[in-house]
C-alpha cells in the first residue's frame, strides 16, 4: 500500500531523509523508530503530502503523491506529531469540517461522529471550543477525525504522546482491529514497548537512512543479540550505525 | 538587573538573528522598503504640520492661539494613543503571549519578569508614536525659530510621556487582570477603543474643519475652537508636558525646566508604584489569565434557525470552509470588533459625499460630477483594498499551525485558494457595489458614469481579492499570533502597492477616453474613428489587466505553497 522509492529530503542545512526505500503492504502495522532528529517526522510529513520531497517517489495505494495528491490523500488518515487545530471551532464542528473535506456522506456522518466521539471519550466535550481541550484531548480528537472517512491507510506520528493509559490501550485495540480489516498503519514512536507489542514490522532510522527493518526476532538476529529486548536491539543498531 | 537583561536577551537575539547571512527573508530589501515608506510618511507629517503652522502664522491676532491650541491637542492625542497602545501591549506582554509559560517556570521572581516585560512593552507601544511626534515638534521649532534648548526639552518630554503612559497602563492592567481574565479585558479594551476612535472621527467630521479655510466662517470657527477648552488642569501630566514644550518654545527656560522636572519625577514615581504593585498582583493575574474565557455568545440549544443552512447552495468543501471562516472570525474577540471600524469607514465615506456643496461651485456641475465620480471610483477601491489588506490578505496565514489539516486533506491547493477567494469575493463585491452606487447617487452622476463605475468595480473587486489571497499565500506567516500583523508585513505592503498600482492604471485607462467622449458630447461633435479605437483599446487593456490580476496571483500562491 505504501511505497517509498529513493525518498530524499534536503533542508539545505541538513539532509533529513536520505534515499529511503520502503514497502508496507495492506493490513500491516509498520513501526518507525529512531533517535530524535532521525528524520521520522520528515518522512511522515512527506508521506502525508504536507512536505514536498527533494527527490524520490511516494506511492500511496498506487497513487503517486506528487502527481495525484488528491486521490492519494483521500485514502489516508493523517495524524501529525503536534495537535494543532482550529482553536475556535468546537470538537463536533471540527469533525463536520473534516467530513466535508473528505467527502463523508452527510447521512452517515452524525452516527459515525457520535460513535467515534463516544469511543474516544469526547462526547461530553463535543460542543466545547477546542481551545479549552487538554493536549491529550486534542490528540484524541485528531485521531477520531482521522478515522472518520474510513481511510485505507493510517499515518500517525507519535500517536501515544499525551494519551492516558486507558486511551493508549484503546488506541492499540483500534489499530489491531483495523489491521485485521486490511487497513495499513504506519506509526512512528519512541515507546518501544508499543512497537514491540503492536507492530508487525519495525524500521530503525538514523540520520535519514534506514539501518534495519524486520520483525522483532529479525532485528534481534541483525543486532546479533539473542532474546534481547527491543530497547537493547535499538541501542546496538544505533551505536553500530552500519547494519543492513 | 542582570536577570532583567537576561530576560530581554531572547528578544534581542532573535531580532539580530534576522541579519544572519543564511536568513532567507532578504532583510535588507525589507528594511529598505519599510524605511522608504516610513521616511515618506515622516516627511509628509512634517510638511503638513509646517504648512498648517505657516498658515496660522499668516492669520493676524489668532496665529499663536491656534498654534498653541494645536500643540495642546497634539499632546493630548499622543497621550491617549500611548495609553491605548500600552494597555493592549501590556496585556499581551504580561499575560497572553505564549512564551510566558516558560518564563514563569524559570527561577526568577515575578517582579523581574514583570519589569523586563514592561520595558519591552513600553518600547513596542511607543517607538512609533515617538518617532512620528518628532516631525510635529520639529515644525514648531522651525516656525518659531527655537534654539537647541527646545529640542532637548522636547526629546526628554516625549520620553517622559512614553514612560508615564506605559507605567499608568501597566498599573491599570495589573489591577484589571486581578478582577477579570486578561483575554476578556483585551476584548473589552478593543471594543472600547474602536468605539472611541469611531466617535472621535465622527466628532472631527461633524465640526467641519474645512470651515477654517473658508474666510467667511473663519472668525466664528476660531471663537468656537477657543471656547472648546481643553482640560488644562495643573494636575494633569499632559498640562506639564504642554507647558514645558510651550515655555521652551518661547524661551522661558526656568518654567520649562520646572515642568520638565515635574514630568520626570512623576514618571519615576509611577514606575516605582508599578514595581510595588507588580510584586503583589502580577502572578495572581497571570494564573487567572490562563483559563479560556467562556464564549461571549453561546449557541442556544436546539435553535430553529441555523445560519449555516443559508450557505447550502455552495459546493460541499466550499461551504465547509465558509462556515469555518465565519465561525472562527466571530469567535475571535480580537477580530470581529474590527467590523465596527469598517462600518465607520464606510459611513464617513458616504457622509463626505452627502455634504459636498456641488451646487455652489463655479465650475460646470456636470463636468465636476464626472470628475468626482472618477475620484470616487478610485477612492472607493482604495478603501476596498485597505479592507482587503486587513481581512483577505491574512486569510491564508490565519490557518496558522493548523495548516497541516489542509495539506493533508484531499483538497488541492488550487481548490483551497479558490474557495478562499470566493469566500471573500461575494461579501466584498456586494459591499463595493453598494458603496459605489450609493455614493454615485449622492453625487447625482449621469447614468453612463453610474454604469461605468459599477462595471469597473465588478472587475476590480475580484482582482483585488485574488491578489490578496494569492500574495497572502506567497507571503504566509503561519506562526503569527495575530493575523492583523500580516497586513503590515512585507508581503502586505507589496500587496497594497500592487493594488494601488492596478487601481490607478485602470482608472487612468478609463478616464482618458471618457473625457474625450464627454467633451465631444458637450461640443456636439461626433467621435472620430481614431477616438473609438482608442476607447475600445483602452477598455480592453483595462479588462485584460483585471483578468490577469485574478488568474496570475492565485497561480503564484499555489506554486509557492506547494514547495513549502
Ligand atoms: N523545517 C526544518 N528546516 C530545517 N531542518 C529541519 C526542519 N525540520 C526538521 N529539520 C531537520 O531534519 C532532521 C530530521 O528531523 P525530524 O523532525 O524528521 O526528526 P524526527 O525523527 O521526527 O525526530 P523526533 O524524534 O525528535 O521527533 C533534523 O536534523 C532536523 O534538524
Ligand atoms: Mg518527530
Amino acid at each position: 500500500m505504501i511505497q517509498l522509492q529513493e525518498l530524499t529530503k534536503d533542508y539545505g542545512t541538513t539532509i533529513a531523509v536520505n534515499k529511503l526505500n520502503l514497502n508496507v503492504s495492506a493490513g500491516e502495522i509498520y513501526g518507525f523508530i529512531g533517535p530524535n532528529g532521525a528524520g521520522k517526522t520528515t518522512t511522515i510529513r512527506m508521506m502525508g503530502g504536507i512536505l514536498a520531497p527533494t527527490s524520490g517517489k511516494i506511492l500511496i495505494g498506487g497513487w503517486d503523491m506528487s502527481k495525484d495528491p488528491v486521490m492519494a490523500k483521500k485514502i489516508i488518515g493523517f495524524v501529525p506529531d503536534r495537535p494543532f487545530l482550529y482553536e475556535k471551532l468546537t470538537g463536533l464542528e471540527f469533525m463536520q469540517f473534516s467530513a466535508d473535506l473528505y467527502d463523508v456522506s452527510p447521512e452517515s456522518f452524525p452516527p459515525k461522529a457520535e460513535q467515534l466521539l463516544r469511543q474516544f471519550a469526547l462526547w461530553d466535550w463535543a460542543n466545547e471550543i477546542i481551545e479549552a481541550y487538554s493536549h491529550g484531548m486534542k490528540q484524541r480528537l485528531i485521531i477520531a477525525s482521522a478515522l472518520l472517512h474510513d481511510p485505507q491507510i493510517l499515518i500517525i506520528d507519535e500517536p501515544m504522546v499525551g494519551l492516558d493509559p486507558m486511551a493508549v490501550h484503546m488506541v492499540k485495540d483500534i489499530f489491531q482491529e483495523l489491521a485485521s480489516k486490511k487497513i495499513t498503519i504506519f506509526i512512528s514512536t519512541h515507546t518501544l514497548s508499543i512497537a514491540e507489542d503492536l507492530c508487525h514490522r519495525i524500521g530503525v532510522i538514523h540520520q535519514g537512512t534506514l539501518l534495519a527493518q524486520g520483525n522483532v526476532s529479525e532485528l534481534q538476529s541483525i543486532a546479533k543479540l539473542g532474546e534481547a529486548r527491543l530497547e537493547e536491539v535499538f541501542l546496538t543498531i544505533i551505536k553500530e550505525n552500519t547494519f543492513l | 538587573m542582570k536577570t532583567i537583561i537576561a530576560l530581554l536577551k531572547p528578544r534581542l537575539l532573535s531580532s539580530l538573528n534576522n541579519f544572519r547571512p543564511d536568513n532567507k527573508k532578504n532583510i535588507w530589501i525589507r528594511i529598505f522598503i519599510f524605511g522608504a515608506i516610513g521616511l515618506f510618511f515622516w516627511a509628509g507629517t512634517f510638511f503638513a504640520c509646517w504648512r498648517v503652522l505657516l498658515y496660522f502664522q499668516s492669520v493676524q491676532d489668532f496665529g499663536n492661539i491656534l498654534a498653541l491650541k494645536l500643540l495642546t491637542m497634539v499632546v493630548m492625542t499622543f497621550f491617549t494613543l500611548l495609553i491605548f497602545s500600552n494597555i493592549i501591549n501590556c496585556l499581551s506582554h504580561f499575560y497572553l503571549s505564549l512564551d510566558l509559560q516558560i518564563l514563569h517556570s524559570l527561577p526568577v521572581s515575578a517582579r523581574d519578569i514583570f519589569f523586563s516585560r514592561w520595558l519591552a512593552s513600553t518600547f513596542d507601544s511607543s517607538w512609533m508614536v515617538v518617532l512620528f511626534s518628532l516631525p510635529v515638534f520639529l515644525s514648531y521649532g522651525i516656525i518659531y525659530k527655537a534654539g537647541i534648548f527646545f529640542y532637548g526639552v522636547v526629546l526628554l518630554a516625549v520620553i517622559f510621556l512614553a514612560l508615564i503612559t506605559s507605567a499608568m497602563s501597566g498599573i491599570l492592567v495589573l489591577f484589571g487582570a486581578k478582577i477579570l481574565p486578561a483575554g476578556r479585558i483585551r476584548t473589552i479594551i478593543i471594543i472600547v477603543g474602536f468605539i472611541l476612535i469611531l466617535s472621535l472621527v465622527m466628532v472631527l467630521r461633524l465640526t467641519r474643519p474645512e470651515q477654517l479655510v473658508n474666510p467667511d466662517s473663519f472668525a466664528s470657527a476660531v471663537l468656537y475652537l477657543n471656547s472648546m477648552q481643553a482640560p488644562a488642569s495643573p494636575l494633569f501630566p499632559t498640562t506639564w508636558i504642554t507647558d514645558a514644550i510651550k515655555d521652551a518654545l518661547f524661551g522661558n527656560f526656568q518654567s520649562s525646566l520646572f515642568n520638565l522636572a515635574l514630568t520626570g519625577s512623576c514618571a519615576c514615581m509611577l514606575i516605582f508604584f508599578a514595581d510595588i504593585i507588580s510584586q503583589r498582583a502580577y502572578f495572581k493575574g497571570f494564573s487567572k489569565s490562563q483559563t479560556t474565557p467562556e464564549r461571549l455568545f453561546r449557541a442556544a440549544k436546539r435553535r430553529f434557525f441555523h445560519w449555516e443552512n443559508l450557505l447550502l447552495f455552495l459546493p460541499r468543501t466550499a461551504k465547509a470552509f465558509a462556515v469555518k471562516e465565519i465561525r472562527t472570525f466571530f469567535r475571535n474577540s480580537t477580530q470581529w470588533p474590527q467590523l465596527f471600524l469598517m462600518g465607520a469607514l464606510i459611513i464617513i465615506y458616504l457622509y463626505n459625499f452627502s455634504v459636498l456643496p456641488l451646487d455652489k461651485s463655479p465650475i460646470k456641475t456636470v463636468y465636476l460630477q464626472n470628475l468626482f465620480s472618477f475620484l470616487n471610483m478610485g477612492l472607493a477601491s482604495f478603501v476596498l483594498s485597505a479592507i482587503a489588506a486587513r481581512f483577505v490578505f491574512p486569510t491564508v496565514s490565519t490557518e496558522g499551525a493548523a495548516f497541516w489539516i489542509i495539506q493533508a486533506a484531499p483538497v488541492s491547493l488550487k481548490t483551497f485558494l479558490r474557495i478562499k477567494f470566493f469566500v471573500y469575493y461575494f461579501p466584498l463585491l456586494i459591499m463595493a457595489e453598494l458603496l459605489i452606487i450609493v455614493s454615485n447617487l449622492l453625487l447625482q452622476v449621469s447614468s453612463f458614469m453610474m454604469i461605468l463605475s459599477a462595471a469597473t468595480m465588478f472587475f476590480l473587486v475580484p482582482a483585488i481579492v485574488a491578489m490578496g489571497v494569492g500574495l497572502g499565500a506567497v507571503y504566509p506567516d503561519f506562526k503569527s499570533e495575530n493575523p492583523a500583523q500580516a497586513a503590515t508585513s512585507f508581503g502586505g505592503l507589496i500587496y497594497m502597492i500592487l493594488c494601488f498600482t492596478l487601481i490607478a492604471v485602470v482608472i487612468i485607462l478609463e478616464a482618458g477616453p471618457v473625457y474625450y467622449i464627454f467633451m465631444t458630447g458637450i461640443r456636439n461633435q461626433v467621435l472620430t474613428n481614431w477616438q473609438i479605437a482608442w476607447l475600445t483599446g483602452s477598455f480592453i487593456i483595462a479588462l485584460l489587466l483585471c483578468f490577469l490580476a485574478i488568474v496570475y496571483p492565485l497561480r503564484l500562491g499555489e506554486k509557492s505553497l506547494k514547495i513549502r
